[in-house]
């Protein structure tokens, strides 16, 4: 599923009158137009023949929109609106949508004309641009997410420089900086407004020693195995509880049981993207690189890897090695083959034939000379996958073809141009252009089994078509029964066990008692999709560990000895997008007075029950290691555009009055 | 008519009716918004237009209802349910792999009710106006006023996070006949039996009531024969004939109480895997699951029907 927000019951819910009690008071007085209803369409025509307000313009109807199965988003939207209605400006209307009516409608690049302001919720990820380019690129315009045809050609070259060229790929520090330009300069135009960022939660008993939430609720349990990059080791002790104990107390063995709340869509990498199924492959496969939770990366199935090249090309210079191919009807190109580059210039929506880089094409521009970037992998040797096969540099080929056509060829190949092998241990990994995002996107695959995928028909790495899983992870595939269960059980040839931590990882510098792989026999992993039931399970003893609960449940679990609750913000957020291209919403002034309008503190404590910090900047933690050169001076500079300031808000509304 | 003619016609009956089953779910699935594609790829900001099209074309979207349509029911008459669209899989696979747990809840659930039922029926008919009678009708309307996913909360908040006797998860790695299921299936079982047993209660008793005071009894009292043989022998048998019609109709409720009862428990059955199809709008899964359970459904009228004549013999087929 690509939406990862968990529509949790939050039963604490809002009354209205209380809102109105409490907020904006000073609004109050100019309450006038109430009960005005909005048809939502011509924003330029807004008033209702009221005669309050100042002029023509105010009371302004403005039209919310949000998903109404998402109750604590539905929630915040009407907290909003509340929070606009008290200040006499605005008579605000909240509709809600069932999920994909809401999807589809606001997907239609036609939207963007009626004035509406939508809610929805994305998941953002280490790299920075995932907090500004799907909402503001003209290119994601009719695509995820930029609902209101945001189109700024300054704002959309500042994200492209944040991110791709070479000046950017070679120093971080000027990319942090680029970035800080975009947030200022988002600040001002204010197109969208970001209310929160998510916290993800989950709950253990005292057994589980060594837990931490990993950044990403994917990488929840399998980094926690065995993570030396962050120097995280789970053990369990039924004995002792969980609180101070450290690595001294460590105990081997035993079988975790944990209960996940989807099913396994697949156990095949590239053909599945949901959180469970990469939660499930993270006992089993492993990458040439790993994350830290700061987002670093430290080589893993690489014992090294360097950039050996960059040069200054954009996607054109590929035409050369293009191939043309048609279109069909419904607007996309006619062919079986990955599409690795599609020219700029050409459009399959509206042109017949369009000019595309094919699998092969790639590999000999690059063998040519035309690339981006080159980077050189080095691989372990002696990496020993599950069915005794060693890791050599035709596993990682194979598997970056195995990737074309695949859930996740439009990500991988966003960025990734080919990979050639070198020698039987070194690899390279080609980028289209110059791109900042490389050294952590490049290597974003699990490597595969050169033989498994030679026998396969893609796609069916999968116990339910006959097929067991093959990977280097310290986790075999056991069993697996569909939508019920799961287990995995220690590799005993794990190749880190093998080598020993301080052997295989250079980078390694932790203490000498962090043992040499994972100490945990197995997991068993129940499927449960209802959220009520994990809580129960975890209450009555029958799972050790689970997550995504709803925050009612999640305050007992806090308050209980027997339990230990973790949270950690994940790169989730959520926001409204204003209708920049309707009037009177291209008025930026306009803009910025919602923004100061948006309760976000209010939001986070009521709503969310605290399981969220209000977006004082449009980046959460995660993605400040490359989205800023001075997390602090962020904030410092931003948090007063975005505090919730009815006084300053009015004023910015007078201005706006004035000028009708 | 003769009992294999009716047999046959009824049975012939079921084409049409499975046709126009197919149809308006058909028609009505494409009347909810979203298809696969949008609960796929549509909120990923890295799957650009041209490559949603492409995906909605591999998957046969693209065209016309009827279009869709046509090539479905084209594949469904040579018996091929097609794939599960995210996933590749095929859909009859998904069907049989479900079917046991449903048809073991819901085996388990029509016995509860009957169980249940019948003797409390019988207990309240002969106990008419007293306080047994009472006590039961009570319970009667509450088991047919109570909701069955609250019933089913309760139980899961009573019996097994209060009292602990019974675990919280479904079973995974039991087999579905063993002792050890019987622990699992009973706070399911008699969630979705509940509401059955209390309807046949009722049913039960009023025409138990009935019989009770017609002539035969009297005379059959009036002959000596002890009060049991009377009730259970004479009684009993007459008053069945209501019941059965019930019962098989409650087969009906039984099948969509499922739906609800399975999502509660977490019950690995056909149920669960519906509301999971309609929410990833994967049709071919949504089709084949209401086309079977409503084949069941017309199926246990069937079986109603011929029962009756066993049970009364005067009956006949016309």
């Amino acid at each position: 599923m690509p939406s990862r927000h968990n529509a949790s019951n939050n039963n604490q819910t809002i009354n209205r009158r209380n809102v109105i009690a409490t907020i904006g008071a000073a609004g109050a007085a100019s309450l006038a137009g109430c009960g005005g209803q909005s048809d939502g369409g011509d924003g330029g025509d807004g008033s209702d023949g009221s005669d309050g307000g100042d002029g023509e313009l105010f009371p302004l109807d403005v039209q919310l929109e949000v998903n109404a199965d998402n109750s604590d988003r539905l929630q915040m939207v009407e907290l909003i609106a509340e929070s606009m209605e008290q200040t006499g400006y605005f008579n605000t209307t909240v509709e809600t949508y069932e999920w994909n009516t809401y999807v589809g409608r606001v997907l239609d690049p036609e939207y963007q004309n009626n004035g509406y302001v939508p809610c929805i919720g994305l998941s953002g990820t280490f790299n920075p641009g995932s907090f500004c380019n799907a909402l503001h690129h003209s290119s994601n315009i009719g695509a995820c997410c930029n609902l209101n045809g945001i189109s700024d050609s300054e704002l959309d070259e500042m994200m492209d420089d944040a991110r791709y060229g070479v000046e950017v790929a070679e120093d971080s520090e000027l990319r942090g900086e680029r970035y800080d330009e975009v947030w200022n300069y988002l600040a001002e135009e204010r197109y969208s407004s970001i209310t929160h960022f998510n916290l993800a939660t989950s709950v253990s008993n005292t057994d589980i020693h060594g837990f931490e939430m990993w950044p990403f609720q994917e990488g929840m349990y399998s980094y926690n195995m065995f993570a030396p990059q962050d120097e995280q080791i789970m053990w369990i002790d039924r004995d002792n509880a969980a609180g101070d104990s450290d690595l001294s107390d460590l105990t081997e063995g035993g079988t975790m049981s944990i209960a996940i709340g989807a099913n396994i869509e697949s156990f095949d990498p590239p053909h599945s993207s949901d959180t469970t199924s990469t939660l499930a492959q993270g006992f089993i496969y492993e990458g040439l690189i790993a994350n830290d939770t700061q987002g670093n990366v430290h080589p893993w199935l690489a014992e090294s890897y360097e950039l050996i090249d960059t040069t200054d090309v954009d996607r054109t210079a590929y035409a050369d090695y293009m191939s043309t191919v048609g279109t069909t009807e419904e607007g996309a190109v006619d062919t079986d083959e990955q599409v690795i580059v599609q020219h700029p210039e050409d459009s399959p929506a509206e042109d017949d034939e369009v000019r595309v880089l094919l699998p092969d094409d790639a590999v000999e521009a690059a063998e040519d000379g035309t690339y981006g970037m080159q980077y050189r992998y080095n691989l372990q040797e002696g990496v020993e996958f599950h069915n005794g096969d060693e890791l050599t540099a035709e596993d990682v080929v194979a598997t970056y073809e195995y990737a074309e056509n695949s859930v996740l060829a439009p990500q991988t190949f966003d960025s990734v141009l080919t990979a050639v092998e070198v020698d039987e241990y070194t690899v390279d990994i080609y980028a289209q252009v110059a791109d900042a995002e490389a050294e952590r996107s490049l290597p974003a695959l699990s490597i595969l089994n050169a033989t498994q995928i030679g026998e396969v028909e893609k796609g069916t790495i999968d116990p339910r078509e006959g097929n067991t899983p093959i990977g280097t992870g310290p986790y075999e595939f056991s069993e697996f029964e569909d939508e019920q269960y799961f287990e995995v059980t220690k590799f005993d040839n794990y190749w880190t066990e093998q080598k020993g931590v301080s052997e295989a990882f250079s980078w390694f510098d932790g203490s000498s008692d962090f043992p040499d792989g994972p100490v945990i026999d197995g997991f068993e992993v129940e499927i449960v999709p209802d959220d009520s039931t994990r809580s129960g399970a975890l209450q009555n003893g029958e799972i050790d560990s689970t997550y995504g609960l709803n925050s009612s449940t999640l305050d007992e679990f806090d308050s209980s000895e027997d339990f230990l609750l973790y949270e950690i913000e994940t790169g989730g957020y959520e926001y409204i997008q204003y209708p920049v291209n309707v009037a009177p919403f291209d008025d930026a002034r306009l803009r910025q007075a919602i923004n100061h309008l948006i309760p976000r503190e209010r939001i986070v404590e009521n709503v969310f029950s605290g399981y969220g910090r209000p977006a004082w900047t449009p980046i959460p933690q995660l993605a400040q290691g490359s989205g800023t050169a001075d997390a602090e001076a962020l904030e410092d500079e931003l948090r007063p555009m975005n505090e919730y300031n009815v006084e300053r808000a009015e004023e910015l509304l007078e201005q706006v009055a004035a000028d009708n | 008519m003769s009992l294999q003619r009716f047999i046959l016609k009824r049975t012939l009956s079921i084409i049409p009716i499975m046709f126009g089953v197919s149809v308006i779910t058909f028609g009505l699935f494409h009347l909810t918004p979203g298809d696969p594609v949008t609960r796929l790829v549509a909120l990923n900001p890295d799957v650009s237009a041209a490559e949603e099209a492409a995906l909605r074309e591999r998957w046969g979207l693209s065209g016309p209802v009827w279009q869709q349509y046509l090539e479905w029911i084209s594949n469904v008459l040579v018996g091929d349910f097609g794939l599960e669209l995210q996933t590749g899989r095929e859909v009859s696979d998904i069907v049989w792999r479900r079917l046991p747990e449903t048809i073991a809840l819901g085996l388990f659930g029509w016995a509860f009710a009957l169980i249940i039922a019948i003797p409390a029926g019988i207990y309240a008919a002969v106990n008419k106006d007293q306080l047994g009678d009472t006590v039961s009708r009570f319970l009667a309307l509450s088991g047919i006023s109570i909701p069955n996913f609250w019933l089913g909360l309760m139980l899961i908040l009573i019996f097994s996070l209060y009292l602990g006797l019974f675990p919280v998860l479904a079973p995974s790695r039991q087999s579905l006949i063993s002792p050890e299921m019987l622990w699992y299936l009973l706070l399911p079982g008699i969630t979705i039996g509940t509401a059955s047993a209390a309807s046949i209660m009722r049913v039960m008793r009023t025409s138990m009531t009935e019989e009770l005071n017609k002539e035969y009894v009297t005379a059959a009292r009036a002959k000596g024969l002890p009060e049991r043989t009377v009730i259970l022998k004479h009684v009993l048998r007459n008053s069945l004939i209501s019941v059965v019609t019930l019962a098989a109709t409650l087969t009906a409720s039984i099948v969509a109480g499922s739906v609800v009862v399975e999502t509660v428990f977490n019950w690995p059955g056909l149920g669960r895997e519906f509301i999971n199809a309609i929410n990833q709008r994967e049709i071919n899964v949504v089709m084949a699951i209401t086309l079977f359970t409503g084949f069941f459904v017309i199926l246990a009228n069937l079986v109603a029907d011929i029962v009756y004549a066993a049970l009364d013999p005067r009956i006949r087929y016309d």
